[in-house]
């Protein structure tokens, strides 16, 4: 018990910092992730223009596949 | 930091009932601290990076849904090629005066050119970058779109500069007894 206590990281030790500085790297991360989900909206429009369904469904293919990677992190950023 | 409280501050029982699911878990009662000490911290309302991350989902979950609506509706909307209709006598045609029409349905613009060799071209009037509507500038060699500056060359169709990466879609013409029908639509 006093082992476990005298590891365990203290308010204001190292750790939290590297904690944060992850966090805010994985907020980054999921912000690229996001914005490429921006033009991936832009390319299912395109095809909505050019009567291209085949391109317009592999864009939602793979923005659902970009939201799902999206709630991952989120859940690993919550533990 | 989150909005549950001050940094530090000890949950007071009324948290406690709400955190645990209780009867009132909808609509947290105010703390009791919250009472005793009703001032706010500077920071009180700013976002956790977590939060951020959440909206940042939630985000991207309503981009992922309207991508597969619009993927949805491009299936739904079919290839109506629209079959023949009439457009235009022939001799309403002149290399300096295009005809407009509608085809293959009533929203959809197109442009029927007569060009210097007497060959009759009819295009789908939509940018295909965007939809806007495409004109015939002054040389006569090009369509252009006004919204963001794209070209596309009068005599086949394809694009010539600007932003749109596929050509006009191409409108099939026919000459009977002297009248112009479309019979079909080449969307490339």
């Amino acid at each position: 018990m006093a082992d476990r206590a005298s590891t365990a990281p203290a308010v204001g030790a190292p750790g939290r910092p590297r904690r944060a500085f992850r966090a805010s790297v994985v907020g980054v991360y999921v912000l690229v992730l996001v914005v490429l989900q921006i033009f991936l909206l832009t390319v299912a429009l395109d095809a909505f223009h050019g009567h291209d369904p085949g391109l317009a469904w592999s864009a939602a293919a793979v923005s659902v596949t970009l939201t799902a990677a999206v709630a991952v992190v989120e859940r690993l950023l919550a533990r | 930091m989150s909005g549950t409280g001050l940094p530090g501050a000890r949950r007071g029982p009324d948290e406690d009932v709400a955190a645990s699911g209780g009867p009132d878990a909808a609509a947290p009662p105010e703390p009791v601290w919250r009472r005793d000490f009703p001032y706010a911290a500077a920071d009180e309302d700013d976002v956790t990076r977590r939060e951020f991350v959440r909206f940042l989902l939630l985000g991207s979950g309503a981009f992922a849904a309207g991508t597969v609506a619009v993927a949805a509706i491009t299936s739904a909307q079919g290839d109506d090629d629209g079959g023949e209709q009439r457009v235009a006598s022939v001799d309403d045609v002149r290399p300096d005066r295009p005809v407009l029409f509608r085809y293959p349905t009533g929203d959809d613009p197109a442009i029927l050119l007569v060009r210097p060799d007497g060959e009759l071209l009819a295009y789908s009037q939509k940018c295909t970058h965007l939809g806007c509507v495409v004109y015939l500038d002054g040389s006569g060699e090009r369509l252009v779109c006004p919204c963001h500056e794209g070209g596309f060359s009068a005599g086949t169709g394809d694009v010539v500069f600007g932003p749109p990466e596929r050509p006009l879609p191409r409108i099939a013409v026919e000459v009977r007894d002297g009248e112009v029908w479309a019979t079909g639509i080449d969307r490339g």
